[in-house]
């Protein structure tokens, strides 16, 4: 019953205030939903950005340094090592195709089609089928589907080209096969030309002076730059979200800290009288803890909401496809949108417990 | 035995003594008027019987405990237990109706009761105006609310402070007969600030103060009342 009481007495005294708590309440919901919307595109954006750079290639190339081959097996070690996220070999070579010279890359298939390149057409689906550069379509006048003939010193491959790939790169010039395809059109089974490697992120150096050591013979070169690019880039935005988070954070406490003040001040002789007739200083608190955490919970899950779609038209807009948003991140808007409004709330509701009743209610 | 007493009770602001060593008492089931111009300091000596301010020196022993020495949460549970209010302003919550003015002061004691609470409106006089809002009620059916706000929970001292200083002479009789009526049914003790003579005529004592002294205390013959 009492419970009940308070309830009923708290909606009545709330619904009197619409006004101020919708306002407190679009305060939360516009910083919950800047800062989930940062939050959310900055995990989703390193995510999505490792992929896209992945697509642009590896930031660590070994090569024999005496223009021979590199052993197969000799990546599967490189691949063990410590602070390498991903390697793969490829053979170079060159073919012929109605008496032009093309490049052939040979390359693990299945890793290709990880790492996001444009793809016209369908990945190979079986061993004869290959891809073509984008570039080659017209210069060969190949279609999607035909039967093509690669030829290197009297050896012969009968081949389907399944689709057309574009990177901006020496791939959009050349074909694509399968690493045992390039072997049996090269004749190196068992041999590669390059070891293309990705390092995990502040490993570069490290990472390549390991490489030297296991193979001294071999050129190791480091591509600094894509790679410095990318933990910088990536630096920056979470330095930017957290700035931007600060200020939001700040914004939205003083906002509703205001609105609170104001609220608290209407009520002055409410809260005197309630005082008079016997209310305890927790039985005053309770009822401003109530209203925040109703404002901090209806402006945090709406600013979810907005911050989620935010989120989402960014990544539609940058990459033209969805960011996906781990779940926890609704509680954590949810809570932050609470500590804001019980933060902002704790200096008037301090102001409205030290009230001497006797003053207030001789003051109206 | 006195149910009230103020020992040298002095009251100081920054710049001005409101109270200078004020002592008195009342016994319990008594209706004592305090009488006097306005800033001689019996609001400042109500609110201190009241628990609602504190004194700079001196004790007020109400059942023979010392309210000064009390903490802030101690004082609000001997004003829900032992105190009712009545205000010059009625302080009445704007958006809560009549009934349930009475019953947030119920909510605060102990439970809220709507049936004890529209029992308490119907002895002011007020049974047909239980879901009214007090936007709707003239000033003296507000004072009305107020007085059964105040003994709604049975409170040993009912502390009233110009309860009819915002009504005309008809209203301030009716709620002067309403006051003498509950209190000679429920004998709870009666202590009220005033300024008018003709409100200072009812009860059963009168003590006038000046300047934060008492400077008289005189009690009121039963044929004197209503003049």
């Amino acid at each position: 019953m009492k419970r009940n009481w308070f309830l009923y007495f708290f909606k009545k005294s709330v619904s009197q205030r619409k006004g101020r708590i919708i306002i407190a309440s679009l305060s939360v919901m516009l910083a919950v939903a800047i800062v989930t919307g940062l939050f959310g595109i900055t995990s989703g954006i390193k995510d999505k950005l490792g992929s896209e750079l992945k697509a642009y290639g590896a930031n660590v190339i070994v090569t024999s340094g005496k223009g021979e081959y590199l052993d197969y097996d000799l990546l599967e070690r490189i691949l063990n090592l410590d602070g390498v996220e991903h390697a793969l070999g490829q053979v170079l070579g060159q073919a012929f195709i109605k008496k032009e010279s093309v490049e052939v890359i040979g390359l693990e298939m299945g890793s290709m089609r990880e790492s996001g390149w444009r793809l016209d057409g369908s990945w190979p689906q079986n061993e004869r089928e290959i891809i073509a550069g984008n570039n080659l379509k017209e210069a060969l006048q190949i279609k999607q589907g035909e039967n093509i003939s690669l030829q290197n010193e009297g050896r012969n491959l009968e081949l389907t080209v399944s689709g057309f790939i574009e990177r901006g790169g020496p791939e959009d010039n050349a074909f694509i096969v399968s690493i045992p395809q390039a072997w049996e059109l090269m004749g190196i089974e068992g041999k590669l030309s390059v070891f293309l490697l990705r390092n995990k992120s502040g490993d570069l150096d490290k990472i390549s002076s390991r490489i030297q050591n296991m193979l001294p013979e071999a050129s190791v070169k480091t591509l600094r730059q894509v790679a410095v690019a990318e933990a910088s880039l990536l630096g920056k935005m979470q330095m930017l979200m957290i700035l931007v988070t600060v200020v939001v954070f700040f914004a939205a406490v003083v906002s509703i800290m205001s609105t609170m003040g104001a609220n608290v001040l209407e009520r002055r002789e409410e809260i005197g009288l309630m005082k008079a007739i016997g209310a305890t200083r927790n039985n005053i608190r309770i009822f401003y803890i109530a209203e925040a955490l109703i404002i901090g919970l209806t402006g945090g899950a709406a600013g979810f909401l907005l911050g989620y779609l935010f989120t989402q038209a960014v990544s539609w807009g940058a990459f033209d496809s969805f960011i996906k948003v781990p779940l926890y991140l609704s509680l954590l808007s949810v809570a932050v949108g609470v500590i804001i409004s019980l933060i902002a709330s704790h200096f008037p509701v301090g102001d409205a417990l030290k009230y001497n009743p006797a003053v207030i209610l001789r003051e109206e | 035995m006195s149910l009230i007493e103020v020992k040298n009770v002095i009251k100081e602001y920054e710049t001005a003594h409101a109270l200078r060593g004020v002592s008195m008492d009342v016994d319990k089931g008594q209706w004592v008027n305090i009488m006097g111009a306005s800033g001689s300091g019996k609001s400042t000596l109500l609110n201190i019987i009241g628990g609602l301010d504190n004194a700079s020196s001196g004790d007020v022993l109400i059942n023979s405990t010392n309210i000064e020495s009390l903490t802030e949460d101690e004082l609000a549970l001997f004003r829900r237990e032992k105190v009712g209010f009545i205000f010059q302003q009625s302080h009445l919550i704007p958006y809560l109706t009549a009934l349930e003015n009475v019953m947030l002061a119920q909510y605060f004691h102990s439970l809220a009761d709507e049936n004890e609470a529209a029992e308490a409106l119907k002895r002011v006089g007020l049974g047909q105006r239980l879901k009214h809002r007090p936007s709707q009620l003239s000033g003296g059916e507000q004072q009305r609310i107020c007085i059964a706000r105040a003994l709604i929970n049975s409170p040993e001292i009912l502390l009233a402070d110009e309860p009819t200083g915002n009504l005309d002479r008809e209203n301030t009789k009716i709620i002067l007969e309403l006051l003498k009526s509950l209190h000679n049914e429920d004998h709870f003790t009666i202590v009220l600030v005033t300024h008018d003579p003709f409100v200072s005529g009812w009860g059963e004592r009168t003590l006038m103060m000046e300047d934060g002294h008492i400077t008289g205390d005189e009690v009121i013959k039963e044929r004197d009342q209503g003049n």
